[in-house]
């Protein structure tokens, strides 16, 4: 017997449905559901449902094409799948992306778990360790599936309690007649259908197989990627040794180039760039040296309004005395990176970050400290405010003579989280209590971000009434101020400013007590508090993870994706796949960085190599939007920053644009680490206009200048003069050929004589030269602007200096040189 | 591919784009200089960033050391509205009095929104986008951007605060006023108007150029990333080109305070047609400590911000087309903390004016102790035992609608989920009830 629902703007009629429909399935629902032209038909011996989609009205009457991904997904159904022919086809159905992905993991996990507030539920799930802890899923899966199966008074426990129609402490947690609700009641119904398991509880997505989800995507070369790798790392063009070692030794080759390049101090710079844009603690309010406190710093902390400037002329001393506070500031500001950087720099364990015993000190800042005397001999030059060492604190002393509790006789450095420098970023009040720390300390060191944890509460305010202490008695409070607040509690000697000041009155005692993650922290440990979070962080699992996750951002500018939460997505499942390839990536290197000492270097190798890097293109079999869904996130595609373009300028034209600071900088979408603290990821129109006068002004300022030099000293036209014209074989192939070179130099093109590219580029250049020629009244000189900003200006009688200046000024405007 | 099937397109594949792919004939016009100016309704969000006292502005208590700078007795009526008394406790900036005589007439104030949490991060993403657990929505303004004149060069400014995009537009930030000069003369050298970098039909090659080989990258061989990329470059750089317009705008006198100047640079943008929202901020709010203080120094100068703007605006003659959305990212606890500070409330309040809002109008309200009193939203009057509680997506989609756009697509990629009977009806005009 068959049946079917048809969409709720036509009348409900009959109609023959397709000949191909397996015979045998009974139509069973008229559910609205929100897809016009669609037909759901539920086989009653399996329990599967079906989607018809309706390509209407070419016929007249409907035929039956594949179903909407969404809805594929909604009903668990393998036979309605066959719209995807990408890696996702066959993980369509599985328990994992429909009910986990959607619900379980979405929406159960946060209580039903061993430490979660519904621990003493019969329904417990287990956390998954990673995307592909296949074991977990699975279990959980069956736990589903045994609830689903148990019904009370006819009803499915599983609905009525996920819908809070039967007592459950999380209320209502699907409402009713939503799309996870479909998801639920699809499920519950085939597993009372089916006496037996389901065998798809989990995704067949393999790291072996996690290449194959790449099929149809082009890679760049490997010269290419050597050079996005030396332009992301060390803002340069990779040397003609480096490029032809690559040629001959491939993979392998760049391996080694890529270890020469993270020794070079542009590296650094750009990891420490890097990391603040992820720590922002470059963004303090006050002068910097007030992150020192005035307890223990008193008489160092303002050296330089003491320091001897006898050698200095009387009416030079004070513009001298502000350039010594400002570069002090500025080497204070810097510690935070260079530890950061010695670790690397040393192939030290990343560990370290927040667990090494040492800080990094300039011959500035040691002055800051008081400590100048004491370990001046071991800089290599003392009046460099920029050259660092690591060294040890000694347990700080007060203005009243009490010295902090410290068995060792030092401050207890526990990398950068007893760094005055973070703990002032994240200052603290009365009532905050240390938990932004805390939150910051999740967010940066495991990768969670304990916001997401909190869930809608019905009545925020209600709640603070009718509890005495709603973070530890309310549930909606409780889920996270018990994850949150031991963290807060282990920073409990530190004041609202970071500075070490424990408070008067003692810690908190209507808070949950310090500790990490259900461990208490012994009062023995209260003295190296930090030290004892640290070492606790980093033999989480998640802490190897959220670095990488890190360095991702680093090169990707952007953070990894977030497991899709719009069920109602037609492309859900795409982009649950797309996720599920990401994390694979990056908990693959996550376990290979912490079995192989935590060298971040790896990381950063590994992420280079990986598809998501070098994708470049794809082919026509992925034009089909479920593919180019999946794919979204896949590829480089950066919009420079303001400090990145800077370099790239300064690596293909030999010195910096030196324009895109300060204000400039704010406008192009960079960020000052403190009000503004996200790059700009699309160019505004804004930033459109500073790329027009970026693109104008360096072509102004080099293409003539580069013609001055010896052809062999060019870097931009060192195969062609200024009297080459169009128009000869000849004069052709020559300013093509210097065009193919301007492609690779400026945009890492590598293009033939004859690619369109080039002839586009050609055409520019030929066409202006043609147009001056029939245009009377031009100079015959390079504009003084452009062509004598040194001592003279430079004759153009045929129009080239121009035509070339007008061919980089189009390059510099491309998407090739903007982006990475 | 016309442009409505192109941004269909995108929509369909989950891109979000800021303006057309491609063409000239997919901006609108022929070259980017004849693209019409953006000619209003102007969107300006004042946020009021940290959390502001309601209880000092536009929601009196007094009671039960709620307040201790004022009593109930004290309190001061302007219309429909009753707001605190400020004039002898503030040294600088605009007093309640002052800016309730002025403008409570245009002003629509709604008390009792329910955050539902309390910490600045989701609060500030629920007041601005009408969504509590996604990061992924756009603000109203961004939204409203994108949706009437995303091929406007500053379609959206922003000073600060949340500012998610969706995807849907580029957000711009100019910090400067002097930076306008600078953007709106990029062809010429050190922006002096006799000195261009390239002679005329050099200029024009070149943007035909970039346009032929925009024209042929297109194309799907191209990463989706790397194509909506490419759609993105072309707009920012085509677009940028009707900054010109701005000039003659930009005024000679650089403001001394930080919202003035953040008005300065938005409302030359708007009377320049280059900008259609935009989303103010000063911040410093979050009085933990010291409440009062900082509460009669900080909403004095908020609300000189807001004159600041509507003055000049009218000096413009764009003041009729300027909808004005006013809001904190929370309240604060109806009682001080030890340190005289006051913590974060889940309750909140929002003021409006502009066109399609009738003013002198206050709809919610909270109770003695601060709490929410739900509304009947049939006919936005208050109904403690059957009402609702109002939350920022109400407002929301009460903004959408206001502007217009609630049937757009963009709003339909980002739905606020607020069911048809919850609707608020006559919100906006009380004759439309």
């Amino acid at each position: 017997m068959l049946s079917y629902w048809s969409p709720p703007h036509f009348p409900p009629q009959r109609l023959p449905l397709p000949h191909s429909l397996t015979p045998g399935v009974q139509v069973l629902s008229s559910r609205r559901i929100p897809y016009r032209f669609c037909w759901r038909v539920i086989d009653r011996s399996s329990g599967f449902s079906v989607f018809l989609l309706a390509i209407w009205p070419l016929t007249g009457l409907p035929t039956f094409a594949a179903d909407p991904p969404a809805i594929a997904a909604v009903d668990n159904n393998q036979a309605g799948s066959q719209g995807n022919r990408s890696g996702c086809d066959a993980t369509s159905n599985s328990f994992e992306n429909a009910v986990w992905a959607k619900i379980g993991e979405a929406i159960c996990l946060r209580c039903h778990t061993e430490t979660g507030d519904a621990a003493d539920s019969e329904f417990r799930l287990i956390r998954p360790r990673s995307v592909t802890d296949v074991e977990a899923i699975s279990r959980n899966g069956e736990a589903f599936w045994k609830l689903a199966r148990r019904t009370e008074q006819g009803e499915s426990w599983l609905l009525a309690k996920a819908s809070g129609q039967v007592e459950h402490g999380g209320g209502e947690a699907v409402v009713a007649g939503s799309t996870a609700w479909q998801v639920l009641e699809s499920f519950v119904r085939r597993a009372q259908a089916s006496d037996t398991l389901p065998d798809n509880l989990t995704s067949d997505v393999s790291l072996d197989s996690s290449s194959k989800w790449f099929d149809g995507v082009r890679m760049i070369s490997e010269t290419q990627l050597l050079r996005r790798a030396t332009l992301s790392l060390a803002g340069r063009l990779p040397t003609a040794e480096e490029r032809a070692s690559v040629v001959q030794g491939g993979a392998a080759a760049l391996d080694e180039v890529l270890d020469r390049v993270m020794t070079e101090p542009a590296f650094y710079d750009r990891l420490k760039e890097g990391f603040n844009d992820i720590l922002l603690t470059v963004g303090i309010e006050d002068n910097a040296e007030t992150i020192l406190s005035y307890d223990h710093f008193e008489k160092s902390r303002l050296w330089y309004q003491r320091h001897d400037l006898s050698d200095v002329a009387e009416e030079k001393q004070e513009r001298t005395r502000w350039e010594l506070a400002r570069v002090y500031r500025e080497a204070l500001l810097r510690e935070p990176y260079e530890l950061i950087a010695h670790i690397v720099g040393n192939d030290k364990p990343f560990t370290e970050v927040i667990t090494a015993d040492y800080i990094m000190v300039s011959p500035y800042t040691a002055r800051g400290y008081g400590i100048y005397d004491e370990i001046k001999e071991r800089f290599k030059n003392p009046d460099d405010p920029f050259e660092y060492i690591p060294t040890k604190l000694k347990a700080l002393t007060g203005r009243n003579g009490k010295t902090q509790e410290s068995p060792t006789g030092f401050y207890p450095h526990s990398g950068l989280l007893s760094t005055f420098h973070y703990l002032r970023r994240y200052p603290s009040t009365e009532t905050n209590r240390n938990r932004l720390r805390a939150r910051m300390v999740y967010q940066h060191w495991l990768g969670v971000d304990v916001m997401s944890l909190a869930p809608r509460s019905t009545d925020a305010t209600a709640v603070d009434a009718a509890y005495e202490i709603p973070t530890m008695q309310a549930a909606d409070c409780v889920v996270c101020h018990k994850i949150v607040d031991p963290i807060a509690g282990v920073f409990q000697d530190y004041d609202f400013e970071g500075h070490l000041g424990p408070r008067k009155e003692g810690w908190y005692q209507d808070m949950f007590e310090a500790g990490f993650e259900g461990e208490s922290m012994p009062a023995s440990q209260r003295w190296r508090a930090t030290q004892w979070l640290g070492e606790r962080l980093v033999a989480d699992p998640r802490f190897a993870v959220a670095v990488v996750e890190h360095v991702y951002y680093i090169l990707f500018g952007r953070k990894p994706m977030l497991p899709p939460t719009d069920l109602d997505d037609p492309y859900f499942i795409q982009r649950r796949c797309a996720y599920r390839a990401q994390r694979m990536l990056i908990e693959t290197i996550a376990a290979r960085f912490s079995e192989t000492g935590y060298n971040l270097k790896d990381v950063f190798k590994s992420l280079i190599r990986s598809d998501f890097y070098r994708a470049d293109g794809i082919d026509t079999a992925s034009q089909r939007p479920e593919r180019v869904a999946e794919l979204e996130e896949v590829g480089v595609v950066r919009l420079l920053s303001p400090e990145q373009l800077e370099r790239k300028v300064a690596a293909v034209f030999g010195k910096p644009w030196g324009r895109l600071n300060d204000s400039l900088a704010i406008l192009y979408g960079g960020i000052d680490s403190l009000a503004v603290t996200e790059r700009n990821a699309d160019p505004s129109g804004a930033m459109g206009a500073v790329q027009r006068m970026m693109a104008n002004d360096v072509a102004c300022e080099h293409v003539a200048a580069d013609f001055r030099r010896d052809a062999a000293q060019r870097l931009l036209f060192p195969t062609i003069e200024p009297d080459v014209v169009p128009g000869t074989a000849a004069g052709d192939q020559a300013i093509r050929s210097a065009i193919v070179y301007l492609h690779e130099r400026l945009l890492g093109r590598e293009d033939s004589l004859d690619s369109p590219r080039v002839d586009q580029t050609f055409q520019l250049f030929a066409g202006i030269i043609h147009e001056a020629q029939q245009t009377e009244g031009l100079e015959r000189r390079e504009s003084y602007y452009c062509g004598g900003r040194d001592e003279y200006r430079s004759e153009d009688p045929h129009f080239t200096l121009r035509s070339w200046r007008a061919v980089v000024t189009y390059l510099l405007r491309q998407q090739a040189f903007l982006y990475e | 591919m016309t442009r409505r099937t192109f941004l269909k397109h995108c929509v369909s594949a989950g891109l979000g784009f800021a303006t057309a792919i491609g063409s000239r004939e997919l901006l609108g016009a022929g070259a980017a200089d004849d693209v019409a100016p953006y000619d209003g309704p102007y969107y300006v969000v004042f946020n009021a960033s940290g959390g502001w006292d309601t209880t000092y502005l536009m929601d009196p208590k007094g009671i039960d050391g709620i307040n201790r700078l004022y009593e109930q007795d004290e309190i001061l009526t302007a219309g429909a509205h009753r707001y605190a008394p400020t004039a002898k406790l503030i040294s600088e900036g605009m007093s309640n009095e002052d800016f309730f005589s002025q403008y409570g007439t245009e002003l629509l104030v709604m008390h009792g929104i329910d955050l539902s949490v309390n910490n600045h991060t989701p609060c500030s993403r629920y007041m601005a986008t009408g969504k509590l657990d996604s990061v992924a929505y756009p603000t109203f303004p961004a939204l409203v951007a994108a949706c009437r004149g995303a091929q406007s060069p500053l379609a959206f400014l922003t000073f600060g605060n949340y500012s998610a995009t969706g995807n849907l537009v580029p957000m711009s930030r100019v910090p400067y006023l002097q930076s306008l000069n600078l953007l709106a003369k990029a062809d010429f050298v050190q922006g002096n108007e006799r000195a261009p970098y390239h002679e005329p039909f050099i200029s024009d090659r070149i943007e035909r150029a970039l346009e032929d080989q925009f024209q042929t990258r297109v194309k799907p061989s191209l990463l989706p990333r790397t194509e909506r990329s490419e759609s993105m470059l072309f707009a920012a750089q085509s677009n940028s080109k009707t900054l010109n317009r701005i000039v003659p705008f930009i005024p000679k006198e650089v403001a001394k305070k930080r919202l003035h100047q953040q008005c300065d640079i938005a409302l030359a943008a708007f009377k320049a047609g280059v900008c259609v929202s935009a989303n103010l901020s000063i911040g410093q709010f979050d009085s933990h400590n010291n409440n009062d203080v900082d509460q009669m120094k900080l909403l004095p100068e908020f609300l000189a911000g807001i004159d600041f703007l509507l003055k000049k605006a009218e000096d413009l003659k764009i003041r009729e087309k300027i909808v004005v959305v006013i809001q904190s990212e929370m309240g604060r606890t109806p009682t001080y903390n030890s340190g005289n500070g006051k913590d974060h409330w889940s309750i909140n309040s929002i003021m409006f004016m502009g066109p399609g809002i009738s003013g002198n109008r206050v709809l919610g309200a909270t109770d003695e102790k601060q709490l929410l009193v739900p509304v009947d939203p049939k006919t936005m009057a208050i109904d403690a035992q059957q009402g609702i509680r109002a939350r920022p997506e109400h407002i929301h989609q009460a903004l959408r609608e206001l502007a217009g756009v609630a049937d757009h697509e963009y709003c339909d990629q980002f739905p606020l989920g607020v069911k048809a009977d919850e609707r608020f009806q006559g919100f906006w005009r009380s004759d439309s009830a």
